[in-house]
């Protein structure tokens, strides 16, 4: 098993096709450059009162989730290409979980709460 | 200096858990001593202690799950006892008593039993299957097994240091938090399962990654054995499964070290939260349980009825679908606490569907069976006790999946029959075939199938007798976890019970003296082909045991049951002779960095408990030690001469010869 | 019975799907590796998913004690996250510099890593002190307990992110730029940049949703 040799079509995650380091380096100076952008817009929309308001959980969610990608794709590497598929299938594995367990807690929680009376009327007290 | 630790947490004033202590420590102490005079020392620590075959990790998974087993069972016996003469009375076990049993009983069972018996053997059967030498990270996967060992040393340390915890085996808050349970026994709990945790999931990542990186040439994706899709479903559900309980239970030591208020009554903590993040856990991990024994029944059921799987790509795609709809049921286990109409009929319906593909891998079974020469050995034996018993828990666990039915019947006697229903007919044995199927293929010679019949049969009929009464007695209103009841009709019920936790038993002994009488006579039951099933996949294809680097040369592999079409081959083509290239083998060199660091974590786990801090600290700074000194090591290979590749495999080589052409005489 | 035996045989395509690519065979040691590091990287990332359901559960539950919008101050987030997404970008060009040997360059972009990780836990433990010496503390209410556990995971894995820095220098110091040194170096640099994505969900949620009045 050597380390360099690519059998097959396969990438290790952060790995990036061969390309020359001025390349390489650029693609993080144009990720660093977005993210900036992207951190900068969410704190002035939140911070502003120029938007429509109810608008702005809504921008924020949108524009963290840009810059997720933005990360994935210039500092992780992650792309759509066959030699990825693996990493990608993963990433969407890890992704819908989060989604379930974060979107399930709310839902579940959100109901419990609005059927349930507070706990310290149904408990009994210390011994 | 010593935190909370003093001469008080020795129980002196209660005589069951301090003789259990001394009989267990006195025997450990002989066996040490034994080991040590005897000078099985080097061998044991060269061989096993620092090994980092899979092989070799795996048997020592599936011996400390047996150890253990033994643990869970008397806890089980000691309830089973108190049940049956409890009746008007307190019986023998006073409640503080009873609730650590049986809070013990099911972490063991559930952590230290079915997780290490399930985990052991995909480690020691899927490397072989892939046709690959090792698992990805061999180092990694002693760190792993030795860190579960260390949780099941804490938890077994509990009964003789301080108390277990009185909380049932998911200790809900508020009980498990400090204003109800002031004492150690929670953290005992929480911390050993944070550990062992650790180790799971470290065998988690070991294991997907060995499926979906390190196959052979040519085992393409299905072209691989059941038993390794399976093995791929289970650990993809442990490495997004297992974080969720080292949350919840991280939560849950916060609130009790540091005074945090996730799960308390005051300061709008929230209980509830607690029973959704412990299910999101709960559920997929009785799925991580049950896949692996679903893969054991297919490869059992296929060699044993001498034809492929039927239905082998839908049994793929039920695998997978169970893998992701493992993941939205989980309010199913609390629809009693008010979710509402809407949320229950989702989580219900969802609940339903997951037995769809259940239903599928059954059938498939049973075509597979359908006019094939079946030969009933042991694990055969248990494949098809599991199928009959399994599908009397599936149904009941669909019966529960009902919002209404369950209204009825939550907390009661029959859900415990439910779950013990699935997990002894579907984990327990679904891992008993596999060890008596695969204990040739780890040792070299087979198990004594009389006795193995005996225990099947004790063991299956004795399962009936104990939890038949169960559903029976949860119909009559009986509710889990009564130390004592005054109700006249559930009495007989329970006695039954206790009758059936006898022939139980009686099924585990037959299960030891199987063992014994099989290495008595293990030259008469030696199995010198490596074959010793007729098997169809690649563990056949190398010598039982087989050498430390599995396959003298990458097997070829070219469509499914890669070694029965290879037998096939062999005799249609009247076996060409001719000898095989011989390369250098690199291997993993061992490592003690496994056992120094679950060494560290255990101190560190004590110390935590006991509010130690000096030496929380001295284990922590040990446990990185161990790493940077690992990471400094200059060589982590050695290379096994192709001359001795050559010496080894021809040996085997002759043997198999002559079986083939004997069976292509017949 | 040569298990290399070459022989044309019907068994290849048993469902007749027509071309079948054969898998080459085990992957090099460095994507199976990485590979496994970055299913670790999923499995973190589904631990902090917990730690965000419960922030957004408790999150209203103040128990009388402050809001978020009472006790953040955007200017710090705003500092911390252009450290981190500094380092980010220079734990890059630490990596390219490993991968052409360049040990000058390496351990400039690794110490300017150590340094901006090290500023963002500083100004994060200021945060912190400043909080519990107000009597706002973890234990004063429900929300405050979900801020500091999720905060300060991140923190504890920037920590931890810090150690392994070192030990990664230390090691290059040592070993120089060997194969498995390399490996190690790319497991690092995944998990320093994923701490970063998390940090971008941490400073959205809780400072910026949770801060906005
Ligand atoms: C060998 C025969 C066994 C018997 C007779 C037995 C008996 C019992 C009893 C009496 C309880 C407590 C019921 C109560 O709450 O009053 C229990 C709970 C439990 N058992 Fe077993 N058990 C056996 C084997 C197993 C095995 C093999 C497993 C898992 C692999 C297991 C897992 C559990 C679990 C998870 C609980 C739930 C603990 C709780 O929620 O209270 N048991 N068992
Ligand atoms: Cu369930």
């Amino acid at each position: 098993m050597s380390d360099q040799a690519h059998i097959g079509h396969d990438l290790a995650p952060g790995d990036e096709e061969q390309h020359d380091v001025g390349t390489r380096i650029l693609g993080y100076v144009v990720g660093l450059v977005l993210a900036l952008l992207l951190t900068a817009t969410s704190f002035f929309i939140a911070g502003t009162d120029l938007v429509w308001q109810p608008s702005i959980p809504v921008a924020l969610i949108v524009l963290a989730i840009a810059q997720m990608g933005v990360h994935l794709v210039f500092f992780l590497h992650i792309t759509t290409g066959p030699d990825n598929t693996n990493n990608v299938l993963a990433l969407a594995f890890g992704l819908l979980v989060v989604f379930l367990v974060v979107g399930g807690t709310v839902w579940i929680m959100a109901h419990l709460n609005a059927n349930m009376p507070p706990m310290d009327q149904i408990m009994p007290k210390p011994m | 200096m010593l935190g909370k630790l003093d001469w008080s947490a020795i129980p002196f004033d209660q005589p069951i858990p301090l003789i259990a202590g001394a009989v267990v420590l006195v025997a450990i102490l002989a066996v040490l001593i034994w080991v040590v005079v005897k000078g099985h020392l080097p061998y044991l620590w060269n061989e096993w202690i620092t090994s980092v075959d899979h092989k070799r990790i795996g048997v020592m998974y599936i011996l400390l799950a047996s150890v253990m087993l033994l643990r869970g069972g008397s806890d089980a016996i000691m309830m089973r006892i108190q049940q049956a003469i409890a009746y008007q009375s307190q019986g023998y076990l006073p409640p503080e008593h009873y609730n650590q049993i049986f809070s013990a009983h099911g972490t063991i069972m559930i952590f230290f039993v079915a997780m290490p018996f399930v985990i052991g053997l995909m480690n020691l059967v899927v490397p072989l299957q892939l046709g690959v030498r090792d698992v990805a990270f061999p180092t990694l996967n002693s760190v792993g097994f030795w860190l579960t060992a260390t949780g099941a040393l804490l938890v077994n340390l509990s009964l003789v240091i301080g108390e277990f915890a009185r909380t049932g085996w998911l200790a809900f808050p508020p009980l498990s938090e400090l204003s109800y349970s002031p004492g150690v026994g929670v953290d005992y709990y929480a911390w050993s399962l944070q550990i062992s945790g650790v180790g799971t999931l470290v065998a988690g990542i070991n294991l997907v990654t060995t499926v979906l990186k390190l196959r052979t040439r040519g085992m393409n994706y299905l072209r691989m054995p059941m038993f390794c899709w399976t093995t791929l479903a289970s650990n993809l559900l442990i490495v997004a499964a297992f974080p969720i309980l080292t949350a919840t239970l991280a939560m849950l030591l916060l609130d009790r070290y540091l005074g945090f208020h996730f799960f308390t009554n005051e300061a709008g903590g929230n209980v509830m939260m607690f029973m959704n993040l412990i299910w999101a856990w709960g559920h997929p991990e009785v799925y991580i349980l049950v896949l692996p024994a679903f893969g054991i029944f297919s490869e059992v059921v296929s060699t044993f009825s001498g034809k492929a799987l039927f239905g082998y790509r839908s049994m793929v795609l039920a695998t997978m679908a169970i893998c992701v709809i493992s993941f939205m049921v989980w309010l199913h286990h609390f629809f009693t606490m008010g979710a509402g109409p809407d949320v229950n009929a989702i989580f219900g319906i969802a609940s339903m569907i997951i037995a769809v593909p259940t239903g599928v891998k059954i059938y498939n079974w049973l075509f597979t069976m359908y006019g094939g020469r079946i030969r009933f050995a042991t694990p055969m034996l248990w494949a098809v006790g599991f199928m009959v018993t399994f599908i009397i828990g599936g149904l009941t666990g669909v019966l529960v999946a009902v919002p209404p039915a369950d209204f009825m019947l939550h907390n009661s006697m029959f859900l415990v029959a439910h779950f013990h229903n699935v997990i002894i007919g579907g984990v327990l044995f679904g891992a008993f075939a596999g060890f008596e199927y695969w204990f040739p293929k780890a040792f070299g010679f087979r198990l004594d199938e009389r006795w193995g019949k005996l225990a099947f049969w004790f063991t299956f009929t004795g399962f009936y007798v104990t939890f038949v009464p169960l559903y029976v007695a949860g119909m009559l209103g009986m509710t889990r976890r009564m130390q004592h009841y005054d109700v006249a009709e559930w009495r007989p019920w329970m006695i039954v019970a206790a009758v059936g936790m006898a022939m139980l038993s009686i099924g585990v002994i037959c299960q030891i003296m199987q063992l014994v009488v099989s290495i008595r006579n293990r030259e008469a039951l030696r199995d010198r082909t490596g074959d010793p099933w007729d098997g169809r996949s690649l563990e056949w294809a190398t010598s039982s045991p087989p050498p430390v680097f599995n396959f003298a040369f990458d097997p070829d592999v070219r469509g499914e049951d890669v070694y029965w079409n290879m037998k096939v081959r062999a005799r249609q083509q009247s076996l060409e002779h001719e000898e095989p290239e011989y390369h250098d083998i690199e291997m993993p060199r061992n490592s003690p960095t496994g056992f120094v660091c679950a060494f560290f974590a255990t101190i560190m786990g004590f110390a935590l408990i006991w509010h130690i801090w000096w030496m929380v600290i001295l284990g922590g700074i040990g446990a990185f030690a161990t790493f940077v000194v690992f990471a400094w090591r200059d060589h982590d290979e050695y290379v096994i001469p192709a001359a001795e590749v050559a010496a080894i495999d021809r040996v085997n080589l002759e043997e198999r010869r002559s079986l083939v052409s004997m069976a292509g005489a017949v | 019975m040569s298990m290399t035996a070459a022989v044309g045989d019907a068994h290849a395509d048993p469902h007749h799907i027509g071309l079948v690519v054969e898998h080459p065979g085990p992957a090099p040691k460095r994507i199976v590796t990485a590979y496994g590091f970055w299913v670790f990287l999923l499995s973190d990332i589904v631990m902090f998913s917990c730690f965000f359901a419960a922030y957004a559960v408790l999150v209203s539950q103040t128990a009388g004690g402050p809001k978020g919008s009472e006790i953040f101050e955007q200017r710090n987030v705003a500092i911390e996250t252009v450290c981190l997404l500094l380092s980010s970008f220079t734990c890059g060009m630490a990596s390219i510099a490993a991968d052409v040997r360049n040990r000058f360059w390496f351990y400039l972009g690794m110490a300017v890593t150590c340094v901006l990780g090290l500023i963002f836990l500083a100004i994060e433990f200021r945060e912190f002190a400043d909080l519990v010496a107000r009597g706002y503390g973890p234990s004063r209410s429900a929300f405050l307990t979900a801020f500091f556990s999720l905060v300060g995971c991140h923190g504890l894995h920037v920590s931890a992110g810090v150690l392994w820095l070192l030990t990664m220098m230390a090691q290059v110091f040592a070993k120089g730029f060997r194969a498995d040194v390399l490996r190690r170096m790319m497991c690092f640099a995944l998990f320093w940049h994923a701490l970063d994505i998390i940090w971008v969900g941490v400073f959205s949620v809780v400072y910026l949703l949770g801060g906005g009045s």
